[in-house]
C-alpha cells in the first residue's frame, strides 16, 4: 500500500462515501446476527436512549424555560411547558444588550483560536509521535506537569505577563492559550491517536519523499477525524463560553463576548428566568451547531452501510 | 497547508493591532480615563449617558466605561489590574470593600481636591457616608456617590386586606411583630429577610448596643451579650419562635424578593436596590417605611454607600477628579438619579422632584431621605469583609434552626475572632 | 528490518524536524503556564495583596494555612467531591461514549443530547439545576415525593449540597464522552470479528477487547477529570452555594478565589494554590503508577 495515495474520501455536503475510509468502517465488524442476543440489545439501546433524554433534560428545561412570559419567576411543580409561549424574552435580550456585538466578538475569537488550536495540537502531537524515545517520554512528562498547574496559580500572573506586552483590552490574550492548544490535554490526546498509526505507513511515505508535515496532512490526520471532531468541537466549547479571561482582560463593552453579557444580563434581575434562560440559549446554540457540523464533516457515518439493531 | 500558519498568524497580528490601546491615532493632548463600575443595563445607560456629556464639555478627555455585573467580579477585575500596576483611573466601590485598597495606600485621596473645587464643597453631601469614606477618619479617601440605606418594603394591599395599621415613623418592635403575626398565614408570611449581619445591625444599634467593640479598630463582635444579645434574640425569634418569616424549606424554594414581588410577604427588608426591581410589580400597590425603633431605644439604620475612588500612581489623577466633579455636580447626579437605583448623596438632588418622583413607586421615597441623616456604618477596616462573611454563615445556621442557639452565639464569637488580625 | 533503518536515516525524520513542529506548543507552555506558575510560587512565600512591595515571610503563609480552619474545610469539601464524582463521571463518559460510537442513524440525535449539557454555559446549567433542586417546587423532590421517599431540603445541609453539586457535575461530561466515543472508533474492526466468530458475547468483547484497548486513554482521562474537578471547580458552588451551608461546598479553587480576589490576599491564595498543587499532584501519581502497573500486569 503505497502512503503517500491514501487519500480521504471527498464528502461532499452530506453525500455518504459509498466505502468506508480505511480505518473508520471496520471498527465495526460484520458480527453475524446469530451471535446478538436480542433482549440485551433491546435492552442496552433503551438504557442509552434513555439516558440521552436525561441527559436532554437541562437543555429543554433551559429552552422552555425562555420561553415563558416577561418577568415570570422559575415554574413551580409540574407547570414545565409554558402556558402561553413567546419571545418577548428574546426581544428583551436584544433591546437590553448589544448582543450582537458580544456574539460577533465571541464568533472573531473562536475563529481565530480553534483552527490556531487543532494547528498546534495536531502538529505538536504528531511532532512528540517522530521523537526519539527518550525525547519522547521527556516531552510528555513535561505536558504532564503543565497538565498539573492550577488555573488559579495564572490568574493574576499571566495578566501581569499580558499587560507587560500591551495586550490588555484586546483578544490576544483570549487567543493565545491556542499557542498550546488550548490545552496540553489535546496535545497528549493527539499523542495517543498517532501512535495507534502503523509506522509502515509513514515510513512508506518518507521513502517516497514525503516531508513530515506532508504526511501529517494527507495520512495521519484523515485517520483520527474523530479526535479532530472532538478537539474542534471541545476547544470552540471552551473559548465560546470562556468567562474568567474577558472579565479580566477586556474593558471596553464594544469588545465584550457573550458569556460577559450573560453575566451582565444576570445583574439585571436573577428571578427574571425567561430572560437569563433567553440568553442562555443564545449563547449555547453556536456551540450545538459547531457539533453538528462537526460530526456531519469529521465523522461522515456510512449510513447504510451497518443496520441499526 | 503552508497557507495555513500564515494566515493565522496575519489574522492574529491584525486582531491585536486594532484591539492594541495604541491603535486610535493619539491626538496630542488627549487623556484616557477608564471608569470602572458594577450595575445593570439601565444604570449602566446612565453612567454613559453622563460620561458622554462630560466628554462633550471636556474634548481633550475620552472615558471608557466598563460595566460588570456585579461586586464579586469587580473586586476580582480590580484585584488583577492593581497587581499588573495597570489599575482604572476611577472606580465605584461599596464602602464595605473600599477598605482594603485604602489600607494599602493605593488611593488618592479626594479631599484636597474637594477642598479646592469651585463647582463642589464637602457641605453639598450628606455627612453619613462622608464619615464612612474618610479611611483615616480625617481625610476623604472616596467621594461617595449615594447614601442607600435599610428600609421596609410593605405591601400596602395586604396590610388593608388583613386591617392592620400601617407602618410609621417610630413604630415600635411589638408594632412590628403584631403587624407580621397578622399577616402571617393563608399563604402568605409577615416578614421576608436574609438572615445578614447587614440586617441585624440596625437592630442591635436601636436597642443601644454594638456589633463590635471598637468601631475604628474592632477586635471582637460583641453579639453574644447585653442589648447586642436582645436585639440578636429578637431578631433570631422571628422565625424560630413566632414563625413570622418562611422556615428554611420555603426560603430555599422562593427567595424573599421573588415572593414579595408576587404577594406572597406583608413585608420586606432590604436596601434601595431592590426599587428598579420592585417597580416591575403589577398587582398591588407598595410603599417603603423606615425599620421599627427597639422599646425605650432610638431609631437606627445602616448605611450602605458606594464612591468613586481614584486610583494612586496612574498619572491622570487630575482628569480623573475632573470626572468626579462633574458626576457629583447636581446634573451629573440628577442624570443618574433617574435610574431609581440609587439614593443620591447630594441634598440638593436628595430633596428635589427627580429623587422623590412621586408618580413612580415608593411614594415615600423621602424616607431614604430622612434615614441619610440617621444611619451607620459597620466598620470599614481591610479585614472587615472576612468576619461579616464568616458572622453571616453561622447566622443563617441559627436563624433556620440548623444550629443551637447558644452554640450560635459561641460560635459567632469564636470563629470571627482570628478573622479580626489575620495575617497582612 | 532494513525499511526501519532506511527510514531513519532520511532526512525528515531526523529528531530536529520534530522539534520544530513542537516549539510552538513548548514555547506557549512556558509563556502562558510554567513562567506565570513560578511567579506564582514566589508569591507564595510573600505577603504579597497586589500592589506595593511584596516582603518575603518565609513560610509564614503555609504556617497560617496549617491552622486555617476554612483551609481544612474547604480541602475537605474538594476531596470528598473528587473521590466520589469522578468516579461517577468517568462511568457515565466512557459508558456512553462506548455504546455510541456505534455509527448508527439513531445514535446521531443521541449524541447530541448527551453532549448537550457540556455546550450550555456553566451560569445556565447552575440556574437549571438551582430550580431541579428546588425543595417545594423543583421536579427531583416532585418525584421523590411520588414515589414516597423523603424529600431533603437540598442546599441547607452539607451533604445535600454536595450531592446536588455532584449530580450536576455528571452532566457536563462531552469532553470525556467525545474522546472515548473517538477512541472506540479508532479501534479496529478485526478484532472484534475474530471475537465473534470465536462465539464471545458482547459483554466479553467489551470487558476483553475495548476496555483493554482504551484503558491507557481512560487514565489519561482519569488524570484529566481529577485535575479538573480539583483545580478548576469554581463556577458551580460559586453560583449556586458560595461555599455554603457551613463551608461544605468551599472547594479549594472557590477559596482561593475568595482570598486572592475578595480579601485581595494574593500571597495567601498563592500558597494555597502551591497546597492544591501537591494534593493534585500526590493523587495523580497514584492513579498513574496503579494504572500503570495494571497494564503492565496484563501486557
Amino acid at each position: 500500500m503505497q502512503g503517500s495515495n491514501l487519500r480521504p474520501p471527498p464528502c461532499k455536503g452530506g453525500a455518504l462515501p459509498t466505502e468506508l475510509t480505511a480505518r473508520e468502517g471496520r471498527a465495526y465488524g460484520r458480527v453475524p446476527s446469530a451471535a446478538v442476543n436480542r433482549p440485551t440489545a433491546t435492552a442496552g439501546r433503551l438504557l442509552t436512549a434513555g439516558c440521552a433524554l436525561l441527559f436532554a433534560a437541562p437543555a429543554v428545561l433551559m429552552v422552555l424555560g425562555s420561553l415563558r412570559g416577561r418577568g415570570l419567576p422559575p415554574p413551580r411543580g409540574l407547570e414545565i411547558v409554558p402556558a402561553a409561549p413567546t419571545f418577548s424574552a428574546y426581544e428583551a435580550v436584544l433591546t437590553l444588550l448589544p448582543w450582537t456585538t458580544y456574539l460577533r466578538n465571541s464568533l472573531v475569537v473562536v475563529a481565530v483560536a480553534v483552527p490556531l488550536t487543532v494547528l498546534v495540537a495536531a502538529t505538536a502531537g504528531w511532532g512528540i509521535r517522530l521523537l526519539p524515545r527518550r525525547a519522547k517520554h521527556g516531552v510528555v512528562t513535561i505536558a504532564f506537569l503543565a497538565l498539573l498547574v492550577p488555573v488559579t496559580a495564572v490568574w493574576a500572573t499571566r495578566f501581569e505577563l499580558f499587560r507587560l506586552v500591551g495586550a490588555v483590552d484586546t483578544f490576544v490574550p483570549l487567543v493565545a492559550l491556542a499557542l498550546l492548544g488550548t490545552s496540553p490535554f489535546y496535545v497528549l490526546v493527539y499523542v495517543w491517536a498517532f501512535h495507534r498509526l502503523p509506522e509502515e505507513q509513514y515510513q512508506a511515505a518518507a521513502v517516497d519523499g514525503a516531508g513530515p508535515l506532508r504526511t501529517l496532512w494527507s495520512i495521519a490526520l484523515p485517520q483520527v477525524r474523530p479526535i479532530t471532531l472532538a478537539v474542534v468541537v471541545l476547544a470552540f466549547a471552551f473559548h465560546w463560553s470562556n468567562f474568567l479571561d474577558p472579565l479580566l482582560y477586556l474593558n471596553t463593552p464594544s469588545r465584550f463576548t457573550a458569556p460577559l453579557g450573560l453575566r451582565l444580563l444576570q445583574q439585571l434581575n436573577p428571578t427574571d428566568w425567561p430572560l437569563l434562560m433567553a440568553g442562555a440559549v443564545m449563547l449555547a446554540v453556536p456551540a450545538v451547531a459547531v457539533f453538528l457540523l462537526g460530526q456531519r464533516v469529521f465523522l461522515h457515518d456510512p449510513l447504510h452501510v451497518l443496520e441499526d439493531r | 497547508m503552508r497557507r495555513w500558519p500564515i494566515a493565522t498568524v496575519l489574522v492574529a497580528l491584525l486582531l491585536a493591532a486594532c484591539g492594541s490601546p495604541g491603535g486610535a491615532p493619539a491626538s496630542g493632548a488627549q487623556t484616557d480615563l477608564q471608569l470602572l463600575l458594577f450595575g445593570g443595563p439601565d444604570e449602566v445607560a446612565g453612567y454613559q449617558a453622563m460620561t458622554a456629556e462630560f466628554e462633550g464639555a471636556n474634548p481633550d478627555v475620552r472615558v471608557t466605561v466598563t460595566p460588570v455585573a456585579n461586586q464579586d467580579d469587580l473586586l476580582a477585575k480590580l484585584a488583577t489590574s492593581f497587581a499588573a500596576g495597570s489599575p482604572p483611573e476611577v472606580f465605584l466601590i461599596n464602602f464595605r470593600k473600599y477598605g482594603q485598597f485604602a489600607a494599602q495606600g493605593v488611593l488618592r485621596p479626594v479631599q484636597d481636591y474637594l477642598d479646592a473645587s469651585d463647582v463642589l464643597s464637602e457641605d453639598d453631601f450628606v455627612s453619613a457616608p462622608l464619615e464612612t469614606f474618610r479611611f483615616d477618619g480625617e481625610r476623604l479617601t472616596c467621594q461617595p456617590q449615594n447614601v442607600s440605606s435599610l428600609v421596609v418594603y410593605y405591601n400596602f394591599d395586604l396590610f388593608e386586606e388583613r386591617d392592620v395599621p400601617l407602618p410609621d415613623d417610630g413604630w415600635t418592635w411589638d408594632a412590628f411583630l403584631a403587624a407580621a403575626t397578622a399577616l402571617t398565614g393563608d399563604g402568605t408570611y409577615g416578614l421576608g429577610t436574609e438572615p445578614l449581619l447587614i440586617r441585624l445591625a440596625p437592630f442591635v444599634w436601636s436597642n443601644g448596643g454594638e456589633v463590635t467593640d471598637d468601631q475604628v479598630a474592632p477586635g471582637t463582635l460583641t453579639l453574644d451579650e447585653g442589648p447586642a444579645r436582645e436585639a440578636l434574640d429578637f431578631f433570631l425569634d422571628l422565625s424560630l419562635e413566632h414563625g413570622v418569616v418562611p422556615p428554611d424549606v420555603e426560603e430555599q424554594s422562593e427567595n424573599a424578593e421573588a415572593r414579595f414581588m408576587r404577594g406572597g410577604l406583608g413585608m420586606y427588608l432590604n436596601s434601595r436596590k431592590s426599587v428598579p426591581n420592585l417597580r416591575g410589580i403589577e398587582g398591588f400597590r407598595w410603599d417603603v417605611a423606615p425599620l421599627p425603633v427597639a422599646p425605650g431605644g432610638t431609631p437606627a439604620t445602616i448605611l450602605h454607600s458606594d464612591a468613586y475612588c481614584i486610583s494612586e500612581g496612574t498619572g491622570k489623577e487630575d482628569t480623573a477628579w475632573r470626572l468626579i466633579e462633574f458626576a457629583m455636580s447636581t446634573h451629573g447626579q440628577e442624570l443618574l438619579a433617574e435610574s431609581g437605583r440609587t439614593v443620591p448623596s447630594r441634598v440638593d438632588v436628595l430633596a428635589s422632584d427627580v429623587f422623590l418622583e412621586p408618580d413612580l413607586p415608593p411614594a415615600s421615597a423621602f424616607v431614604f431621605a430622612d434615614n441619610a441623616q440617621i444611619a451607620r456604618a459597620t466598620p470599614h477596616t481591610s479585614k472587615w469583609l472576612q468576619v461579616e462573611n464568616a458572622a453571616d454563615d453561622i447566622l443563617e445556621a441559627m436563624f433556620y434552626g440548623r444550629i443551637d442557639r447558644e452554640e450560635g452565639m459561641r460560635r459567632l464569637v469564636s470563629d470571627t475572632a482570628p478573622l479580626f488580625g489575620s495575617g497582612g | 528490518m532494513s525499511t526501519k533503518s532506511t527510514a531513519h536515516r532520511t532526512a525528515w525524520s531526523r529528531p530536529s524536524t520534530a522539534w520544530l513542529l513542537i516549539v510552538p506548543f513548548l514555547a506557549g507552555m512556558a509563556f502562558l503556564l510554567f513562567v506565570p506558575a513560578a511567579a506564582n510560587l514566589g508569591y507564595a512565600f510573600t505577603d504579597h495583596v497586589g500592589f506595593g512591595r511584596p516582603a518575603f515571610i518565609g513560610l509564614g503563609n503555609f504556617r497560617r494555612l496549617w491552622s486555617d480552619p476554612f483551609f481544612l474545610a474547604s480541602l475537605r469539601a474538594s476531596l470528598a467531591f473528587v473521590l466520589i464524582a469522578v468516579p461517577l463521571r468517568l462511568l457515565a463518559a466512557s459508558g456512553l461514549g462506548i455504546a455510541l460510537a456505534r455509527p448508527v442513524r439513531s445514535n446521531r440525535w443521541r449524541r447530541i443530547l448527551v453532549y448537550l449539557p457540556t455546550v450550555m454555559p456553566e451560569i445556565t446549567l447552575s440556574l437549571v439545576f438551582l430550580w431541579l433542586f428546588n425543595p417545594l417546587y423543583g421536579p427531583i423532590n416532585g418525584l421523590l415525593g411520588a414515589l414516597g421517599l423523603p424529600e431533603p431540603v437540598w442546599f441547607a445541609s452539607g451533604w445535600g449540597a454536595r450531592w446536588a453539586i455532584i449530580v450536576m457535575m455528571v452532566f457536563p461530561i462531552g469532553e470525556a464522552f467525545l474522546v472515548v466515543m473517538a477512541a472506540r472508533r479508532d479501534l479496529p474492526g478485526e478484532l472484534y470479528e475474530a471475537a465473534s466468530v470465536d462465539g464471545a458475547s458482547s459483554w466479553q468483547m467489551l470487558t476483553k477487547i475495548t476496555l483493554p484497548s482504551l484503558a491507557p486513554l481512560l487514565l489519561l482521562l482519569a488524570v484529566r477529570d481529577t485535575i479538573l474537578s480539583l483545580q478548576v471547580n469554581f463556577v458551580p458552588a460559586y453560583l449556586l452555594t458560595d461555599g455554603k451551608p457551613a463551608n461544605a461546598t468551599l472547594f479549594v479553587p472557590v477559596y482561593i478565589y475568595d482570598q486572592a480576589f475578595e480579601f485581595l490576599g494574593f500571597g495567601y491564595g498563592a500558597a494555597i494554590t502551591v497546597l492544591l498543587l501537591a494534593v493534585t499532584t500526590s493523587l495523580v501519581t497514584v492513579q498513574l503508577v496503579l494504572g500503570w502497573r495494571w497494564y503492565r500486569r496484563r501486557a
